[in-house]
């Protein structure tokens, strides 16, 4: 029964969100709800390693990074149609991943989260001098930019990335996951092939990262290739789950809405960048005292009268 | 229980543990724990392992804090006193394992015992009487004492705690993992502490041994007191002897 | 020929010991409390902005402001540990370190802002009359504010090993490191000393900053690259290896800027190289005990 009301609930919205651009026409509301079904495949694609896998990466940013620019580079570059394109993203990404992930998963505990963090930084650094100007899309492109298709795009790998971390979440490999993240010696001494399933969840992760990436690629007229790679897209990623509620399925999507609604409100308010202070110290917050999240703080309300 | 009787009455008892309840990682791990101390004893805890005999321990040292229940200790309150303050109060517990500094030199432990400021007033008179009770330690003072062998580490602890001048000694299964013949040298010592005016609390495994040294003990069984009195009563026990000595 | 070299080699030389000095407290916070600080940098940071501030506004000279800016950051690090380290503390072992990854990833966000608000985006630099002097010797020529900043250095890296070794509280700080449960019981008040250890990493990231304003310069952003250079560090010498941490830090300087003459802006990636390979095949690091 209660399955059945969510899968309602689910399809519902879904529904409203594919109907909303017939309706709405103000570019500024479609760009922060593309946004926020951006920010909801990043933060969930952080939160397959970080959160059930408990394996924390600090350079999320870095796979972000090299799916767009894989993305972009086989669009507009060489062509290819962009499905295939974004597609081809992710899985650059995720070899990538699994390339660098044997040596990375040698690190237990913090020094695979320290190994992560300077891996983005240095890669940051490197595609800073490789790209020094920023990649603009072609004259052709730019006069026919439209944004209800990056709305799209932004919505249906949402949608599948939510899917699939539900599937992933139901299935052998989450409950391999979480036993990592609960105890690892443990895990272990029962048998669980632990490397295997990190791999397995990283690859996941940073498969969905660089799809992130590809529609950000195609969403974005022009950026600089370093920028791509900016820590600041780990941070948001952190931040959404963290602040939504790690280690859940729904906690990245309340995250995420949550992080552009309270980010457009503070630029309302505050000078340029000054959200990010917001959020440092509310993350902050939420790691000490409210681990749970808002998922988890809307449990204990809920909780509390019964 | 002629002394139990009195303490109730017109007396103090050095340390007193009134009633402890303790939670220890979500579950409770003490109910009800009282016992007595008093001056130039010697008592000690006996009972299996994971019984509470080292949770009671601890909780006097104030390394874990009691739910409800109070302990004092010269009519001051241990429980409400942060564990380093215990210490300056003349409370010193010899962790389990013995909690040496393993990356440091014989002589920096001993240094790190007497670092509460009346102790490090008195410390070269205290180098002294703990060289002198153990001579081997004088000879391996610069020597890292994760280097050295067991029964030396249980002295470096034992040394160690001496020279915080404590009034009650704890010592947390100071025998074990240790040779037989050391381990009757280390209650050997023990005794000779004691000698000089210490109480001893001495948590032990070694059932026999423990009985032998101390006047009294405590049975700690599944986190509870169950049975108390003068070590020879206890010996004489026909469910002790069962329980802990292996003959009925 | 030999001249590229060994100018290289002595700039190396000069840029590793900001290294040395920046990883020197990092090392000390983690080997004792089993912290990782990843906000290290943005305290170097706010040590060389204050530095700026004392030298435009007071026009103090910036050797001169060492104390003081030593004595600000020692202030502002305990503080930052009573406002969010010290819950962290309380954590078990790795809960503990992870938790203070993420608390740090969150000060990393605030303290830019903060800067930007107090001092602008602006690459800021300390520029006395003297900076940019140097003299000439065997044929390279050494220049006296990195020269000055090596001697800082190595003074107050000797300065904080014979307070670890030498004196009463230090021996205590060491002690809570080796085994905080048994220091407890011998009378340690543990939280204070944990204050003061991350008063003093954060003490000596602001000394690292003066010197890094002064040498270099600084930006409200300026505090991750800092971070990670000195992570590279620590790993490189085996965590808590304090005298490790500076040799490390030269080692550090002098591969990149050899590094720079065949690898070109490329040769940022080698201290990800060595890092990742100390990691894998040496994880107590070149100076720590196997």
């Amino acid at each position: 029964m209660i399955h059945w009301k969510k899968g309602a609930l689910s399809a519902g919205i879904v529904l409203i969100l594919v109907l909303i651009p017939l309706f709405v026409q103000r570019s500024d509301i479609i760009t922060y709800l593309f946004l926020t079904l951006l920010y909801i495949i990043l933060a969930q694609s952080w939160n397959i390693l970080g959160g059930f896998t408990g394996q924390q990466n600090l350079g999320h940013a870095a796979f972000f990074g090299v799916g767009a620019l894989t993305a972009r580079y086989i669009w507009l570059h060489y062509g290819f149609p962009l499905p295939l394109a974004i597609l081809g993203g992710g899985l650059a990404t995720a070899a990538f991943a699994l390339i660098i992930g044997f040596p990375a998963f040698r690190l237990r505990g913090v020094y695979f989260i320290i190994g992560t963090l300077v891996m983005a930084e240095i890669l940051r650094m490197v595609f800073d001098n490789v790209f020094p100007r920023a990649d603009v899309m072609p004259m052709k492109l730019l006069a026919t930019y439209n944004l209800a298709p990056r709305y799209y795009v932004g919505l249906l790998f949402a949608v599948l990335s939510v899917v699939a971390v539900y599937w992933v979440n139901r299935s052998r490999i989450g409950l391999g996951m979480m036993s990592i993240r609960e105890d690892e010696d443990a895990a272990e001494a029962t048998g669980v092939n632990t490397l295997k399933y990190k791999l397995l969840a990283f690859a996941i992760s940073t498969f969905m990262a660089g799809l992130a990436g590809g529609v950000f690629a195609y969403y974005t007229a022009a950026t600089k290739v370093g920028d791509l790679f900016a820590p600041v897209w780990t941070f948001d990623a952190v931040i959404i789950v963290f602040v939504g509620g790690v280690g859940t399925i729904v906690g990245p999507i309340v995250g995420a809405v949550f992080f552009v609604l309270l980010k457009q409100l503070l630029s309302l308010y505050l000078p340029g960048g000054m959200h990010v202070l917001v959020f440092g110290v509310l993350f902050i917050v939420v790691v000490l005292y409210l681990p749970g999240g808002l998922i988890g703080l809307m449990a204990k309300l809920r909780k509390k009268p019964a | 229980m002629a002394r139990g009787q009195d303490a109730s009455g017109w007396r103090f008892w050095m340390l007193e543990v009134n009633k402890i309840d303790v939670f220890h990682g979500g579950l409770q791990a003490l109910w009800e724990v009282s016992l007595n101390v008093d001056e130039g004893e010697i008592v000690s805890l006996i009972g299996a392992n994971g019984a509470g005999k080292s949770t009671i321990v601890e909780t006097i040292a104030s390394l874990l804090a009691p739910t409800s229940g109070d302990i004092r200790f010269e009519g001051v309150r241990l429980d409400r006193e942060p564990a380093h303050k215990v210490v300056t109060l003349g409370v010193c517990l010899i962790p389990e394992e013995r909690g040496l500094f393993p990356g440091m030199s014989v002589l920096e432990n001993l240094e790190l015992g007497a670092f509460t400021p009346a102790s490090r007033k008195v410390r070269e008179i205290s180098f002294k009487l703990v060289y002198e009770l153990f001579p081997v330690l004088e000879a391996r003072k610069n020597q890292i004492s994760g280097t050295l062998s067991g029964g030396e580490q249980q002295m470096v602890a034992i040394a160690r705690a001496l020279m915080s001048k404590p009034k009650l000694l704890m010592c947390d299964e100071p025998s074990q993992g240790l040779a037989p013949i050391i381990v009757k040298n280390i209650f050997e010592v023990i005794k000779r502490i004691n000698e000089s005016g210490v109480g001893i609390l001495l948590v032990e495994q070694n059932v026999r041994a423990a009985l032998g040294l101390a006047k009294r003990a405590y049975v700690i069984e599944n986190g509870r007191v169950t049975a108390q009195g003068e070590s020879k009563r206890l010996l004489a026990d026909e469910r002790v002897r069962e329980a802990y000595l292996g003959t009925g | 020929m030999y001249e590229l070299y060994a100018q290289t080699f002595v700039n190396g030389i000069n840029v590793g010991a900001l290294y040395g000095l920046a990883a020197v407290g990092l090392s000390l916070t983690f080997g004792v409390m089993k912290i990782l600080n990843i906000a290290h940098g943005e305290f170097l940071m706010v040590g060389g902005f204050f530095a700026y501030w004392l030298f435009t506004l007071l026009g103090l000279d910036p050797f001169l402001s060492l104390p003081l800016i030593a004595l600000a950051l020692f202030l502002l690090g305990a503080i930052f540990y009573k406002l969010v380290f010290a819950s962290v503390a309380r954590f078990h072992e790795e809960v503990k370190v992870k938790n203070s990854l993420l608390v740090g990833f969150g000060l990393f966000l605030v303290f830019p802002q903060i800067a930007r608000g107090l001092w602008t985006a602006d690459e800021r630099a300390i520029t006395p009359a003297y900076s940019g002097t140097s003299f000439p010797i065997f044929g390279v020529r050494v220049a006296y504010v990195p020269l000055a900043g090596l001697i800082v250095t190595v003074v107050v890296i000797l300065a904080l090993h014979f307070f670890l070794t030498r004196t009463y509280f230090g021996k205590s700080v060491r002690g809570t490191s080796e085994n905080w449960k048994a220091a407890k019981l011998m009378g340690i008040n543990v939280d204070r000393t944990y204050m003061i250890t991350f008063g003093l990493g954060t003490a000596l990231a602001g000394l690292a900053g003066v010197l890094v304003a002064l040498a270099q310069s600084v930006t409200p952003d300026v505090g991750m690259e800092w971070t990670i250079k000195a992570l590279i560090v620590v790993v490189l010498a085996g965590i808590g290896s304090i005298g490790g941490a500076f040799f490390a830090g030269l080692i550090l300087g002098i591969v990149e800027a050899v590094g720079a003459i065949f690898m070109g802006p490329y040769s940022v990636a080698l201290g990800l190289v060595i890092f990742l390979l100390i990691l894998m095949f040496r994880p107590q690091g070149l100076f720590g005990k196997g």
